[in-house]
């Protein structure tokens, strides 16, 4: 019995890693093992009106609600609430200090607007001065962002957006969040990180980060000065901005590997410096999906690859800054191609049992060799099989 | 310094010497002295003679000389001058943008690197050996060179910790678990700091040998290389600078040209493309480059445009008689990785560049020299892989030429980062480039296979084209391991 693969992406990193594990391709009417979907199929195929079942050897690559984590608002609404949750059961996690949270304090001071909107002016208040960046919540790709540092400027935004302040507002939600004005820079130039997590499971949850990433930077020196606010060249980071900028180059296309990125920083900070940071990165990957796990539909048909975008800020510390759950898997470079082709063999061969046929029945552990370059980052599985023992679950609580 | 130590209580007329010693160690000036006793014998450390210097020295003579009329040409092909001096707006720009000089517009794109690795190669295929050839020998080996070079017992002593099998701290290929590897990784890490702390350039250079966490690369090489940066060097620096401000080089088209091909381009280092405009522009004024070279460079001397033939209007050209060619910038590169200070930076990048780097681009006969890096090589892949040598042959490729960019090179642009600072690592610790030819043979016979499917030049090319996966501690130890 052979594999069968059906993809909605014309992505050859999609087609090539299916084909060469012998899997035939067929459509979404035939009967096929792995999905590899796009959003809007996912959403219809789970809607309670389209009456389609999955069978047991049918996988697909959406969680039925992953907008809990790919919008920016449900996000950050989701990762409040654990934390306060966490705080009304005296757990040591949410831990406060100087009215921060000592060790869940990985997203910026944010707000949705206009719900929030009075919570944000009294914030802003404190602060007069700083930056604030405005996102719309469901948008990608940096489309529709723009930096305000005077109140002023948000309510000249919506006055010229035609119509009343809330109407414009009701009509797209958008987060406004506290800006990481003290990017770490290299060559004097603002970055963020794209890191890869594959979820195959939120109850128990099961996530594995892939070990490549890359930094992605902008083509232009970094200017926190009011005359370069609204300069997208010094400030966002997306690729789909950078690569209209005059500076933009196709051969690197801004992107420098995540493992060159901590060979600089423990050449140039040390290690220690260094090791903390990247395990505050895994330590905000494990708690923003701890976070939305008791809201994600459990679906035992369902993995998702998950794109996270951080910034480190220039006390190395981490910040997230969203979760994108279809991250783009076009190559922009050469390096990129090779990146993107291991990570989905790495996926596929995580996701599909060691029969070689797709079955949710499986207990989802995969081998040492499966996970090729990806790394274990939990199991709530293997954690309750060893109670305590397991590395994991000392990895969660090792640094305070 | 020692002065103002004699005349401090601690150090007493009765007991002179002792006291004195006693007190030096308390202020760490013992180190410092036999630092600089140490670093002192490496500089004036004489350039092995060898009978036939006068033939490569006739060698680079004409080559410089080939050069220098590639130069000119191209001023005059351009209509510009070798040099002028810059206008008050020229420097007010160039001052302005210093800081981010990948935004800096000139127009490049006319200018031509003066050379690349393949015509060095082809300069070099050109020697005719100063000793007469036997007519039946082929016409295009090293091996007619009456150079002496290493073999490969010779350089399993050279390279002990290599060969005798110990533990040396590499990048973590799968070889160690990674328990073990942690483990070896913190040994070297407090052996690493003890080693600092004491202070003491040899005793750096002995624990480089079995390999160098990160962290501490950064000061060990410093150490070694006695290239600490005290006050007076940023001021130097500036003057550096100044002159780069001061004086239109066309030169500076070349460089500016060279980091746009090479660096601008490579997703390892564009990040730090600003900085390397800094350093590689002031590199080329730096006056004691020049003096400091061993394999005495020869240089134009130019008169500025417009003025008078005098000491004051001749300037030696460029001022550090380095002449950069096609991938130069890449000498410097790498060391972007471990230093965030260009001015630290710089100064350990031009004591390597003056030990070893000039070596791989000038014609002589000294052990280290390029010359007899390819004999090396070239016996080397003769004797241990005699299939792939006549395979070459048989294809009309010189051995040499597909590896001449890599030993040129160093591999800096070949090897990703991390592993080409663990090259980098055993050249400093073993103060010997011999280990280049090594590792190029070493990635042959690794790849030979694939190597033996292909029959052109440009597929062998495509062959060696991805230098990733290549872990460059356990595959020098594969052929340093004494059976």
């Amino acid at each position: 019995m052979r594999v069968t693969f059906c993809t909605d992406l014309d992505k050859s990193v999609v087609v090539a890693n299916c084909e060469k594990r012998g899997w035939i391709q067929v459509g979404p009417e035939d009967d096929w093992n792995i999905y590899w979907a796009g959003t809007q199929t996912c959403r219809s195929l789970f809607s309670v009106d389209s009456g389609y079942r999955m069978h047991d050897n049918q996988l697909i690559n959406h969680f039925p609600n992953h907008y809990e984590i790919s919008r920016k608002d449900l996000l950050v609404k989701n990762i409040k609430r654990y934390r306060r949750d966490l705080e009304k059961e005296g757990n040591m996690l949410a831990e406060r200090g100087d009215s921060k949270y000592l060790h869940l304090d990985f997203i910026p001071v944010t707000f949705v607007l206009p719900a929030d909107y009075n919570m944000f002016v009294e914030e802003y208040r404190k602060a007069p001065q700083s930056t604030w960046i405005m996102k719309p919540c469901g948008r990608s790709q940096g489309s529709g962002i723009f930096l305000i540092n005077k109140l002023s400027k948000l309510k000249r935004w919506s006055r010229e957006s035609k119509g009343p302040f809330q109407q414009q507002l009701t009509r797209e939600s958008y987060v406004i969040s506290k800006y990481i004005d003290n990017p770490l820079l290299i060559g004097g130039k603002k970055f963020d990180l794209r890191l890869y997590v594959l979820v195959t499971s939120f109850r128990p949850l099961k996530a594995y980060q892939f070990r490549m990433g890359f930094c992605r930077f902008c083509t232009v020196k970094y200017d926190s000065s009011v005359a370069e606010l609204d300069n997208m060249y010094v400030h966002l980071t997306n690729v789909s901005v950078q690569k209209h900028g005059g500076e933009y180059n196709s051969l690197h296309g801004g992107k420098l590997s995540v493992q060159n990125l901590r060979l600089h920083l423990e050449s140039t900070r040390g290690k220690q410096v260094t090791e903390k940071l990247f395990d505050q990165i895994s330590w905000l990957i494990i708690h923003s999906l701890k976070a939305v796990a008791p809201v994600i539909a459990t679906d035992r048909h369902c993995f998702e690859c998950y794109g996270y975008d951080i910034i480190i800020d220039n006390k190395l510390k981490p910040w997230l800054i969203e979760v994108n759950a279809s991250p783009s898997l076009t190559s922009t470079t050469a390096n990129d191609r090779i990146l993107k082709h291991k990570l989905m063999d790495n996926i596929f061969s995580i996701i599909v049992p060691p029969s070689g046929m797709p079955d949710v029945r499986w207990n989802k552990i995969p081998s040492q060799e499966a996970l090729g370059d990806f790394q274990l980052l939990i199991d709530e599985d293997l954690i309750h099989l060893h109670e305590g023992e397991g590395s994991n679950y000392l990895k969660q609580n090792r640094w305070k | 310094m020692f002065q103002k130590l004699v005349s401090t209580p601690s150090v007493k007329y009765e007991d002179f010497k002792d006291s004195l010693l006693k007190a030096m160690k308390d202020n760490g000036l013992d180190a410092s002295l036999r630092n600089n006793v140490y670093h002192w014998m490496k500089t004036k450390k004489k350039e092995i003679g060898s009978p036939h210097d006068t033939f490569f020295r006739k060698a680079q003579i004409h080559w410089d000389k080939r050069i220098h009329k590639s130069l000119n040409s191209m001023c005059t092909e351009l209509g510009i001058n070798l040099a002028k001096i810059r206008t008050v707006s020229e420097r007010e720009e160039l001052a302005g943008k210093w800081g981010e000089l990948s935004n800096y517009e000139v127009d490049i794109h006319k200018y031509r690197p003066v050379y690349a690795p393949k015509d060095f190669f082809e300069v070099l295929l050109n020697l005719k050996g100063p000793t007469t050839r036997n007519k039946g020998s082929p016409k295009w080996e090293f091996a007619q060179m009456p150079l002496k070079v290493k073999n490969l017992a010779d350089l399993r002593c050279l390279y002990l910790e290599l060969s005798r099998g110990e533990q040396i701290l590499g990048v973590n290929s799968s070889l160690f678990s990674s328990r073990q590897y942690s483990a070896l990784e913190a040994e070297r890490m407090i052996l690493g700091d003890k080693v600092l702390i004491k202070n003491y350039a040899p005793m750096a250079q002995e624990f480089l040998k079995k390999g160098c966490p990160n962290s501490l690369r950064a000061k060990i090489w410093t150490l070694i290389l006695g290239a600490e940066v005290k006050p007076y060097h940023y001021g130097y620096f500036e003057s550096l600078k100044d002159s780069v401000l001061q004086y239109d080089l066309m030169i500076d088209k070349l460089i500016i040209k060279d980091i746009n091909l090479t660096a601008s381009n490579d997703d390892q280092y564009f990040v730090f493309e600003d900085v390397l405009y800094q350093v590689l522009l002031c590199f080329s004024r730096d006056g004691e480059i020049l003096k400091d070279l061993s394999t005495q460079p020869g240089f134009m001397q130019v008169v500025i445009k417009g003025k008078q033939s005098n000491t004051e209007n001749n300037i030696i050209f460029p001022p550090s008689g380095v002449i950069p060619f096609h991938g130069f910038t890449m000498y410097a590169a790498p060391f972007c990785y471990l230093y965030d200070d260009p001015v630290q930076l710089y100064f350990v990048f031009r004591t390597f560049y003056i030990r070893y780097f000039h070596r791989l681009h000038r014609v002589c006969g000294n052990p280290q020299g390029v010359v007899s890096l390819c004999l090396q090589y070239e016996k080397m892949l003769q004797c241990f892989e005699p299939g792939l040598w006549h395979h070459f042959r048989k294809c009309q490729i010189h051995p040499v030429r597909v590896v001449i960019k890599w030993i040129m090179r160093a591999f800096s642009g070949h090897l990703p980062p991390e592993q080409l600072l663990n090259l980098w690592d055993l050249i400093l610790a073993y103060d010997s480039l011999e280990i280049i030819p090594l590792l190029a043979v070493d990635i042959l016979v690794f790849r030979k296979d694939n190597l033996l499917k292909v029959n052109t030049l440009q597929n062998i090319e495509a062959v060696l084209a991805d230098l990733s996966s290549i872990s460059v501690i356990p595959l020098l130890q594969m052929s340093l391991l004494k059976e």
